[in-house]
């Protein structure tokens, strides 16, 4: 891909410019010139990796990366149906489901990681904040999740993390899951307790956690 | 003032929207707006503003950024919207003055100016999470600081073996404890009028702290009660049913917040103008009568870094500049309690506020995160610094925070955990153990004196 064009196209992410980017798309989809499997894996991806990368480092804040995802939302909204039609796709690291626990109404921590999340290719399903246990069980199945990710900003709420666990355990599904827990009095020893695979004290560990026990689970697999 | 039943109409039909398209379509489109028309910058060259021309402007881009913006309710997912004139209206008619407590432990809480040369609010004890047998002793201890005037009660989340949960019958029992404890406390202490301005921090839901505040239990019209948003500027019904069951008992409300840097707010402008506009939440929503704040990084969790700071003091003094009311700051530090680290970071956080004329609520070491993790000593020092350092100027105090900082920023990402509340501290004789008495007085309360001027316990 041409290097000016691909430039346009990272820029246009990294600033949060839809209109560029699905202005910039269009006219590299009707010349036909390019594939668009490159467009994504060539350009997309490495802008919307490098916005999270920049979020981590703290030179970016969330709403600069919360635009950016969306720009590339929208971005992917247009290029998708064509890999699909040429019965092609793009590979996901993994899917996660994703909640603040019930009777927690706390969200900001758990939309951060979420948008980080995606920045770094993970399939997101966010089922928003007060989540019953068995909702996220439910949920986990219906997706076929690889990771349930539990946030609670409040020692009275965290005790719900454990009940999410202890109903897969009833149901004899616990290590069908990777299962991550997080918020403000969140730590390794309650992880460590209520039997959960991880947790961190920032949103980039979080990825980096979720990526890593990821990889861990394939090789086991393979 | 706008009335609370028009409130309570508007968060069940003003706009109708979803939460994302809030935060993403209204929230951050408005907050740049303002950032840029009333150009809010922090240019790094000093930690506790100076210049009361930007405070005014950050004060003013707060007003607009709250026209346009409101308070979102999750519920309903509506917003609660005010006009311009409602908002001035809440400004000029928002209490400035607060009274706490009862017979000789009733006190008067004020608004105050930056570079004031008034006694700012001191406020004693920590609202950490807390084993049952250490918290009667540990209320007695706080309250035995003759200088702190309103007090925090510590969560207890155990009702014999039974863990509470948010919302949950047990949480109702723990809280009825609670307030049983911090009453028991401070009649032990000698001071059974004291307010409990934190109350009940055992409750997470509107629910649970209505059952628990019924005064047969204890609770008191003269302590203070917290209503809490989410971030940012977001509330639900759980906790708005506090405010009319609080207004109709006469009882003191408290607007809480914790802003985040790096969060919906962005950078330090923007959590400026964020943590302004709360002010104006707390007077039209929550209908307070005094607030609270608490900043912190979104990513170290903690307060004590220099663009919290700067936010901080250049909202609060846009606060007290132009609306004067009851204020106080609880920032968290990253280092835990019996460290040299967690009393520098004190330092830092308690120079920002004295000068800038917000109250000082003791800061909490251990991003609050640590059960058991705040002493007695951590409100004693408070205390003890926010006299001494009575009357600083933010130009003085910006001389000392420059040198105090380097001693502690480059461990902030990771911090010493420091020790629990029974390692360190005798809550028999309540007093510090002797390894932490030699660090505190012959380390930190020394080296104030000698390196910095500051000479603590001398009234």
């Amino acid at each position: 891909m041409n290097e000016k064009i691909k430039d346009q196209l990272k820029n246009a992410i990294i600033g949060g410019n839809t209109e560029v980017l699905l202005k910039n798309i269009d006219k590299i989809i009707r010349s036909k010139k390019e594939d668009p499997l490159k467009i994504i894996q060539d350009a997309m991806i490495p802008a919307i990796r490098n916005v999270g990368d920049m979020f981590g480092r703290g030179e970016i804040f969330l709403p600069e990366m919360l635009m950016a995802a969306e720009t590339f939302q929208s971005g992917m909204k247009v290029i998708e149906p064509k890999l699909i039609d040429s019965g092609r796709r793009i590979e996901k690291i993994g899917k996660v489901v994703f909640g603040t626990v019930l009777n927690d109404i706390h969200e900001i921590g758990k939309n951060i990681v979420i948008t980080l999340m995606r920045t770094h290719g993970f399939e997101v399903y966010d089922i928003g904040a007060n989540v019953s246990p068995i909702t996220f069980v439910e949920k986990a199945k219906d997706v076929g999740a690889d990771i349930i990710a539990m946030s609670a900003l409040m020692t009275t709420t965290m005790t719900y993390q454990k009940d999410v666990i202890d109903y897969l355990r009833e149901e004899g599904e616990r290590d069908k899951y990777i299962i991550l827990v997080g918020g403000g009095p969140v730590d390794n020893e309650w992880a460590e307790k209520i039997g959960a695979d991880g947790t961190s004290d920032t949103a980039p560990g979080a990825v980096e956690l979720a990526e890593r026990l990821i990889l861990e689970r394939k090789r086991e697999a393979r | 003032m706008v009335d609370f039943l028009d409130v309570c109409e508007r968060a069940s039909k003003g706009p109708m929207m979803p939460q994302r398209d809030f935060d993403l379509k209204v929230f951050i489109p408005t907050l740049r707006r303002v950032l840029e028309k009333y150009n809010i910058k922090w240019e790094k060259r000093e930690v506790i503003n100076t210049d009361d021309r930007l405070a005014d402007r950050v004060f003013e881009a707060a007003i607009e950024f709250y026209e346009g913006v409101g308070t979102y309710v999750t519920d309903t997912e509506r917003v609660i919207k005010f006009s311009r004139e409602e908002i001035l209206d809440g400004i000029r008619e928002a209490p400035k003055e607060v009274y706490f407590g009862e017979g000789a432990d009733r006190y008067v809480m004020r608004g105050n100016l930056p570079d004031t040369n008034e006694l700012v609010h001191c406020h004693v004890g920590s609202g950490t999470e807390t084993s049952i047998e250490y918290a009667l002793r540990l209320v007695e201890a706080y309250a035995r600081i003759k200088k702190g005037k309103t007090l925090s009660v510590p969560i207890v989340n155990m009702v014999r073996h039974v863990r509470t949960a948010s919302g949950s019958p047990a949480e109702v029992l723990a809280g009825i404890r609670c307030l049983q404890i911090a009453r028991e406390g401070c009649r032990l202490a000698g001071r059974p009028g004291l307010a409990i301005s934190s109350m009940i921090s055992s409750c997470t839901s509107g629910g649970t702290t209505i059952a628990a505040t019924a005064p047969q239990f204890g609770g008191r019209p003269s302590d203070g009660w917290l209503i809490a948003p989410t971030s940012e500027l977001k509330i639900d019904y759980s906790e708005l049913m506090k405010v009319p069951y609080l207004m109709s008992w006469g009882a003191n409300i408290g607007q809480e917040q914790g802003p985040v840097l790096g969060g919906y707010a962005g950078g330090p402008e923007g959590l400026a103008v964020v943590n302004t506009a709360y002010a104006f939440h707390g007077v039209l929503v929550a209908r307070a009568d005094y607030h609270i704040t608490y900043p912190i990084h979104m990513t170290y969790v903690c307060s004590s870094v220099p663009e919290v700071l700067w936010a901080v003091s250049v909202s609060i003094q846009g606060i007290g500049r132009n609306m004067r009311v009851p204020y106080y700051s609880l920032l968290y530090a990253a280092a835990g309690a019996a460290t040299k680290m967690f009393f520098y970071e004190a330092l830092a956080n308690i120079l920002t506020l004295v000068s800038s004329g917000a109250g000082v609520e003791d800061p909490h070491p251990g991003k609050a995160k640590i059960k058991d993790g705040a002493t007695p000593i951590d409100s004693e020092y408070s205390c003890e610094l926010v006299h001494a350092l009575k009357g600083i100027t933010r130009k003085e105090a910006n001389r000392i925070i420059d040198r105090v900082i380097p001693k502690y920023i480059d461990r902030i990402a990771d911090p010493p955990n420091g020790e629990t509340v029974d390692q360190c501290y005798d809550l028999d004789r309540l007093k510090p153990k002797p390894h932490f008495e030699k660090l505190y007085y012959d380390g930190v309360v020394k080296e104030l004196k000698t390196d910095f001027g500051i000479e603590l316990y001398k009234n």
